[in-house]
């Protein structure tokens, strides 16, 4: 949900723990990735003016969008970037001239001083290959920002997409993760078109964050199984809503998926919780196995249980388990002797039995006394 | 005079031994097949002498018979130990009651081993993975000279649970230790590293399944054991544990990390491999092994965590990473290491994906596990403790060919009190009988579609 995804950036991260990192992602089957990612901006700028987040400011880094858009978005909800006391969002400008073409051509030419624009609101980039100067022009500015030392900042990352067109997936990847891993970084949050690159990009930039947020179409259209009239309808519904799709890692090691559902207004873009199916978990168990093990407790009953011809020679009255449920109850059950030799019992007193050898084959007695085996 | 009577029957390439009824049996248990095991040889030995101890044997054909047997060096022929069985037998036939002349050989051909260590079948030594459980399920723990894989799930970060398990236990039994991560100060990792439960927290489980407690039901023949196998006097006096358990929420003392130099290494400033194989190299060299192992003073450890993460400036040259994998193997192999590697196979493409695992040894992988999914709380018993899931894939068998056939290969990991690693085996729910379904639609049979997944 976009609630508690705002929600973990919010909070932050723990001392001693990678900053939480969103990937927010799309296709151009629903390409409202930016309008997400517009949202959770203007969602933690206005926590982090209430006061009510971790992180006391919000450095964010401009590539796709000019500055001054993000200016004019975040004024309309109500949040001034311009004014110098309470400012407490600053723009890298990485749009107005990443290569620094335009610096060098001003040398030359005639072309007027751009950094002007930009000098209110945050730092001009120029050369956006330096994945090494991007990381400390961004610690840089939070560190301005908040003036204590140990307060801390997030980053928000207008496009990946611009970011590797320049530089190398093992530089960008070694900058989100020494972001991630800065003391005074609160949440990072980026925006990437998952088909612009090849999937293992967009794995490793899976791999390195914490949450994942898709956007996806309603239902997929898939070619050749609908007629024209259908995927027309289709598209346009894909064009107004689709599904917001999370996959949260928690601390404790579980991942967390939830579902909703979006609609792109005028003002911007709503949530809604998902009305139909629900989400589907991908193949897991192979064999699960009936539990052959015994608890504590069982194997405590079991140990407890009073076998037949066990060793009882304690002095208490012998048991032997019939099979009835009559153990507790000290009768006195007579021991029963093999037959041969028989002699008389304890309980019968007074009878005797004189017995003839059937045939002089047997083997004579041995001199075993038979009533070794017997437990007294 | 019992009477042998002895047949060779040549069919094909399988000779057997014809013999009288009573023989059979023992033979039956040594299975001889026409490809021979060298494992077998030493069973095959064992029946050989325990055998004639009890039908005795001239002085003279047992005396060829064992030099015939010890001459042996390599796996022997079937048609050999078939001869040599024969000659047995027929002496056997022949004479009758002599003293034995085959002695118990007293076995001290076991190396002497430093604490950490035990011996295995075939020659192999274990040394422990630092999780008592899963030296259960590997048969005694992590073989020497092996190197184990873990596939990483990039949604969860359980391979480094039994990474530190490993380190931890490595540390307990003065065993170097080289580490190598991603990260820019992997000596930051250190100080997460476990340490061993004290005896006075209650164990995560009793451990001593005294199976036997003394006969209960036979009592009277407690009488007739002489000198019992002194197996269950166990090794519990012994400081040293093979293998401890950890409680994850107390750092290791410092003077275990102090002790033992742990060497560190980051990987992301390492563009080239050959330096950090030239360094795994050097560190090898302080375990070499040796053929007549005859004692193992030390055993190293290796600790390779993430090794084709995003940062690393090698990550997208597949090959090499394959080559360096491959000579660490090899290097593996002649010395008395074990190496653990995780990697997360979602960040390498398919093919190489299972290039890699065909490299390991010992395969395992860890997965994570939906939170607060209803269906698998239903499904399993003790869903709500289980943190994740632990598959075995390969375990590796060095100097044999019969391989290792687990029960179970998914075990659930889970955190005893949050403290103690523990891996149980995947425990089917009992099925509520009480909302009357039937038993083909209740739980896992029923033919909804999130059943493909379950495997029965």
């Amino acid at each position: 949900m976009a609630e508690s995804v705002c929600r973990t950036l919010r909070d932050g991260g723990l001392e001693g723990e990678h900053a939480p990192a969103l990937t927010i992602k799309d296709s151009i089957a629903s390409p409202f990735g930016f309008d997400v990612f517009c949202h959770v901006l203007t969602q933690l700028s206005s926590f982090i003016l209430a006061g009510k987040s971790q992180s006391r400011g919000l450095v964010l880094v401009a590539f796709c969008r000019s500055p001054s858009f993000y200016a004019d978005l975040l004024k309309s909800k109500g949040i001034d970037v311009n004014s110098s006391n309470k400012c407490r969002v600053r723009i890298l400008d990485c749009y107005t001239d990443p290569l620094g073409w335009k610096f060098r051509l001003m040398g030359v030419g005639n072309l007027r001083d751009l950094s002007c624009e930009a000098s209110s609101t945050g730092i001009l980039c120029k050369d956006v290959k330096d994945t090494n100067k991007l990381y400390s022009s961004i610690i840089e500015l939070g560190k301005g920002l908040v003036a204590e030392a140990k307060s801390r900042f997030s980053v928000a990352i207008d496009s990946v997409d611009q970011m590797l067109r320049h530089a190398s997936m093992s530089s960008v990847a070694g900058l989100f993760s020494n972001l991630r891993s800065h003391g005074q970084v609160s949440n990072v949050f980026w925006l990437l078109h998952s088909d612009l690159h090849e999937v293992r990009v967009t794995a490793s930039l899976e791999y390195m964050s914490s949450m994942v947020a898709s956007v996806e179409p309603l239902q997929q259209l898939t070619n050749g199984q609908r007629d024209d009239s259908d995927k027309a309808s289709l598209t346009e519904q894909n064009l107004k809503k689709g599904k917001f799709h999370v996959r949260f890692k928690r601390r404790n090691g579980r991942v967390r998926v939830m579902l909703e559902e979006f609609h792109i207004e005028q003002s911007g873009i709503s949530f809604k919780s998902a009305s139909s199916e629900e989400v589907t978990n991908q193949g897991l168990l192979p064999k699960v196995q009936f539990s052959l093990q015994l608890s504590e407790k069982e194997q405590i009953d079991r140990s407890n249980v009073v076998l037949p011809f066990e060793h009882q020679g304690n002095g208490k009255p012998i048991q032997i388990y019939d099979g009835r449920n009559s153990l507790m109850e000290g009768k006195h059950e007579t021991t029963s002797v093999s037959a041969g030799n028989s002699e008389t019992n304890e309980g019968s007193g007074g009878g005797e039995i004189i017995y003839y050898r059937d045939s002089d084959d047997e083997m004579p007695d041995s001199d075993e006394d038979p009533d070794d085996d017997l437990d007294i | 005079m019992k009477k042998l009577e002895l047949g060779f029957q040549w069919a094909s390439s399988k000779p057997k031994l014809l013999l009288h009824r009573s023989s059979i049996t023992t033979l039956r248990r040594y299975q001889l097949t026409a490809h021979g095991n060298c494992g077998k040889r030493k069973s095959a030995e064992n029946w050989v002498r325990r055998s004639s101890r009890r039908n005795t044997n001239s002085s003279a054909n047992s005396t060829r018979l064992n030099s015939e047997l010890r001459s042996k060096q390599t796996c022997p022929k079937d048609y050999q130990t078939g001869v040599s069985l024969l000659f047995l037998l027929a002496a056997m036939a022949a004479t009758k009651t002599r003293g034995s002349s085959f002695s118990r050989a007293v076995s001290a051909a076991t190396p002497s081993l430093a604490p950490g260590l035990k011996c295995g079948p075939n020659g192999t030594v274990f040394l422990s993975s630092g999780i008592p459980d899963l030296d259960k399920i590997l048969g005694g723990g992590f073989t020497l000279g092996s190197l184990v894989m873990v596939m990483e799930d990039s949604e969860a970060p359980h391979h480094m649970l039994l990474l530190r398990n490993f380190m931890s236990q490595g540390l307990i039994h003065n065993q170097p230790l080289l580490y190598a991560s991603p990260s820019k100060d992997p000596k930051g990792f250190l100080g997460t590293l476990p340490s061993p439960a004290s005896s006075k927290d209650d164990k995560p489980r009793d451990r001593d399944t005294d199976q036997e407690k003394g006969l209960r039901i036979a009592w009277q023949y407690k009488k007739y054991f002489g000198e019992n196998n002194p197996n269950f006097t166990g090794h519990r006096d012994d400081k040293h544990e093979y293998c401890n358990d950890f409680d994850l929420r107390k750092p290791l003392e410092r003077q275990f990390l102090i002790r033992q130099h742990v060497d560190c290494v980051s990987l992301q400033d390492s563009m080239n491999l050959s330096v950090l194989l030239d360094h795994c190299g050097t560190f090898l060299s302080q375990f070499p092994r040796n053929d007549n192992n005859s004692s193992i003073t030390t055993a190293g450890r290796i600790a390779i965590q993430s090794f084709c993460a995003p940062d690393c400036g090698y990550s997208n040259m597949e090959w090499h990473m394959l080559s360096f994998i491959r000579s660490l193997k090899s290097v593996m192999r002649s010395s008395n290491a074990v190496a653990v590697l995780t990697f997360p196979p979602s960040l390498l493409s398919p093919s190489f994906c299972k290039r890699w695992q065909h490299m390991a040894d010992t395969l395992l992988s860890v997965k994570a596990i939906p939170d607060e999914d209803r269906e698998l709380a239903q499904l399993l018993t003790g869903y709500q403790d289980m943190v994740g899931l632990l598959n075995v894939h390969k375990i590796a068998r060095i100097n044999t060919q019969a391989p290792m056939i687990l029960e179970a290969t998914t075990f659930s990991i889970k955190l005893q009190k949050r403290r103690y690693l523990v891996l149980e085996c995947l425990n089917q729910a009992p099925i509520d009988g009480s909302s009357g379904a039937s038993y083909g639609t209740s739980g896992s049979c029923s033919a909804s579609s999130k059943t493909g997944r379950l495997d029965f």
